[in-house]
C-alpha cells in the first residue's frame, strides 16, 4: 500500500509540475512558491543512576542529534505538495535518514480538506508536532504519551486524512475534526522494539498493518481554550527471528484514546492529556506455542508554561505512567517531575536546559547498557542547542 | 498589543472564582463571553495600532475584516475570511508596521510568530506566507495577486490596493 500511495504521490507532483512548468518557465518558479525550511538540534543528557534509553547517560552522552529538511510548493493556491526528511540519532537507534512524511494537501474550503501520501497521524494532542523541536518548550516531551524512541514510526502513516473546522454560530467557538486511514509502517531498528531487541530478536522487516482513527477539537468561545479528544486503531504484525528460529510478532489490535485540554493566556500556557493502550502482544516461532504477553499503559501529564520575556521561557510537567498489567514492582510505573528553560537568542538559534526527576522504570530504559539492573529511581540533566530557518 | 505589566495575582482572583465556583454556569454561553472580556478588562490592554493598514487585492470582495479573522488567517488556522472567498496572507520582513500588526491583532513577538508557521510547515499542515522587505513591494504584489492580504505602514502609498478596515 505504501507503494502505492507514494507511486501515486509522486506521480501527481510530476503531473502538476509538467503542467506548470511552461508557466514556470516563461515567468519565474515563483508562481510554484517553492520553499525549503529545515531544523538541526544537538543534545547532551546525564544521568545520575541508570543509562536512559540506549545512550550512556551516566558519563554523560551526546548522542543524541536530529536533522530535518523541507521542502514544499504551492501551485494552485488550495494545493500543497510537500515532503521531509530526518537525520535521527538515539543511541544505537537511528543513524540513518528517514521519510518523515510525504503529501499532496487539497483544501476546498474551510470545512473540508484532504491529505494523500504519507500523512502526519492526528492522534492526540500533540502527535503532529511532538518531533519539531523549535517549536516546542521541552526537551523531552512526557514520555507515556509520546515516546522519544518510538516517536518516528508513530508520526506518519501511509495513507490519507480528512479535516475541517466548522464554526458553532456566531460566538460559540468552532471545531475542529480530522479523520484518518492507512497502513501502520514501524521500523525494525524502531526503538518501540528495543525491548525484543535487548531479549536477543530482530524484525528484519519491521512490523505493519491496518490503522484508523479521528480527532475532534473544540474550540471554546474562551479565547485559549481547547478541549478535545481522538482515538486511533492499529494491528500491526510482523516477523521475528530469535538466533535458532524465526516466527511472527503481532502486537495485538488496539483502540488508544487520548483525551487533552489546552489554556494559553498571554504569557501562560497549562493543559493536560490522558491516554489508554491496552492490548495483547502474542510472539510464536516455528514449533513452539505462542507466548502472551498483556499491557495496559494509563499514562497521563499536565503542564504549565511561562512566558517570561519574549526570549526567555520556563515550564514544569509531572508525568505519570502505569502498565495495570505488571507486577508490582518499580518496572510497573514510571513518574517524572521536569523542570525546563528554554532561551531564543534570536529567530533561528535557541537553547534548552531541563532536569528530571523520576521514579520508576516502566519507560525509557535498555537492558542492554543497564547490564547491572536498574535502580528504582533517578535524575537526568538534558541540554540542547537548536537551529531553524 | 502591550499587555499592562501591573497584573497581579489578586486580580486574577475573582477570575479564578468564576470558574470554581459556577461549573455549570461555565457553559453559559452568555457568561462565557464575558470572561475573556472580563480578563481583557483586568489586563489593561493597550492596543497601539494606529500606525498600521489592512491591504487586500482589489478582487476580494469583503471591505472590511473582523480581528478574529484576521488572527486566524495569519496564524495559518484559516484561509479565508468569513465574507468572501480564499485569502493568502503576505508578511513583511521586519520594521514598526510588521510589530505593530503582530502585536496588536496576532498576540506574538515576531520571533514566535515565525516559530509558530514554521511549526504549521514542519507539521506539514501549512508553507510559510511570503515575505516581502518593504511596504512597496507587498504593495505591489498584493495589487497584482488574486486573494493576497498584508499590512503596511499608514503612511505608505497604496494605490491599486484596498484598504480593510478592521472592526
Amino acid at each position: 500500500m505504501k507503494r502505492v500511495t507514494i507511486s501515486a504521490l509522486i506521480a501527481l507532483a510530476a503531473s502538476v509540475s509538467l503542467s506548470s512548468a511552461p508557466h514556470a518557465l516563461a515567468q519565474d518558479l515563483d508562481s510554484l512558491n517553492l520553499q525549503f525550511h529545515g531544523f538541526a538540534t544537538q543534545s547532551f543528557v546525564k544521568t545520575e543512576n541508570n543509562n536512559w534509553n540506549t545512550l550512556g547517560t551516566n558519563g554523560g552522552s551526546a548522542a543524541w542529534t536530529e536533522a530535518v529538511i523541507n521542502f514544499s510548493s504551492t501551485p494552485e493556491p488550495k494545493l500543497r505538495i510537500a515532503f521531509q526528511g530526518r537525520y535521527f540519532l538515539l543511541g544505537t537507534i537511528g543513524n540513518s535518514i528517514s521519510l518523515d512524511w510525504a503529501t499532496a494537501d487539497y483544501k476546498v474550503n474551510e470545512k473540508f480538506g484532504f491529505r494523500v501520501g504519507k500523512v502526519k497521524t492526528p492522534a492526540g494532542m500533540l502527535n503532529e508536532e511532538q518531533d519539531i523541536d523549535p517549536a516546542e518548550q521541552w526537551i523531552l516531551m512526557p514520555q507515556g504519551v509520546y515516546s522519544i524512541a518510538s516517536r518516528n514510526s508513530t508520526l506518519s502513516h501511509y495513507g490519507g486524512v480528512v479535516y475541517g473546522t466548522q464554526a458553532i454560530g456566531e460566538n460559540g467557538g468552532k471545531l475542529q475534526y480530522r479523520t484518518y486511514a492507512g497502513e501502520r509502517v514501524i521500523n525494525g531498528n524502531d526503538g518501540l522494539y528495543q525491548a525484543l531487541r535487548d531479549r536477543g530478536f530482530t524484525l528484519p522487516s519491521g512490523s505493519s498493518g491496518p490503522m484508523y482513527g479521528g480527532m475532534i477539537n473544540y474550540f471554546t468561545p474562551l479565547k485559549g481554550w481547547m478541549l478535545g479528544g481522538s482515538m486511533d486503531s492499529e494491528h500491526t504484525f510482523g516477523a521475528i527471528n530469535s538466533a535458532t528460529n524465526a516466527g511472527f510478532f503481532e502486537p495485538g489490535h488496539f483502540y488508544q484514546p487520548y483525551l487533552y485540554s489546552r489554556y494559553d493566556h498571554n504569557k501562560l500556557s497549562f493543559g493536560g492529556e490522558y491516554t489508554r493502550q491496552a492490548l495483547v502482544k502474542v510472539l510464536a516461532f516455528n514449533g513452539v506455542p505462542p507466548s502472551t504477553s498483556y499491557k495496559d499503559q494509563r499514562s497521563f501529564y499536565g503542564y504549565g508554561i511561562y512566558h517570561v520575556t519574549n526570549k526567555l521561557t520556563g515550564g514544569l510537567y509531572y508525568s505519570s505512567t502505569i502498565d495495570k498489567k505488571q507486577k508490582p514492582s518499580a518496572a510497573k510505573y514510571q513518574k517524572d517531575w521536569a523542570l525546563s528553560v528554554r532561551y531564543d537568542l534570536n529567530s533561528f538559534l535557541y537553547v534548552k536546559g531541563e532536569e528530571h526527576i523520576m521514579d520508576g522504570t516502566y519507560l525509557g530504559y535498555s537492558s542492554s547498557n543497564n547490564a547491572s539492573g536498574l535502580k528504582p529511581n533517578d535524575k537526568m540533566t538534558m541540554l540542547k542547542m537548536g537551529v531553524s530557518f | 498589543m502591550t499587555p499592562n505589566p501591573s497584573l497581579s495575582a489578586a486580580h486574577l482572583i475573582p477570575f479564578i472564582e468564576q470558574i470554581v465556583k459556577a461549573p455549570k454556569r461555565i457553559f453559559n454561553m452568555k457568561k462565557l463571553l464575558a470572561l475573556p472580556l472580563f480578563a481583557a478588562g483586568i489586563l489593561s490592554v493597550t492596543v497601539a495600532h494606529a500606525q498600521v493598514i489592512v491591504i487586500a487585492n482589489p478582487a476580494i470582495k469583503t471591505s472590511d475584516v473582523s480581528k478574529a479573522d484576521l488572527h486566524e488567517v495569519f496564524s495559518g488556522s484559516a484561509s479565508s475570511f468569513k465574507e468572501g472567498g480564499h485569502v493568502t496572507p503576505i508578511l513583511l520582513k521586519s520594521g514598526t508596521a510588521n510589530d505593530e500588526f503582530l502585536a496588536a491583532y496576532i498576540g506574538k513577538s515576531d520571533s514566535a510568530f515565525r516559530a509558530s508557521w514554521r511549526s504549521l510547515v514542519f507539521s506539514g499542515q501549512a508553507t510559510m506566507p511570503k515575505t516581502l522587505d518593504t511596504d512597496a513591494a507587498v504593495v505591489d504584489y498584493v495589487a497584482h495577486t488574486p486573494g493576497a492580504v498584508a499590512y503596511i505602514s499608514k503612511s505608505a502609498p497604496h494605490e491599486g490596493v484596498k484598504v480593510l478596515a478592521v472592526h
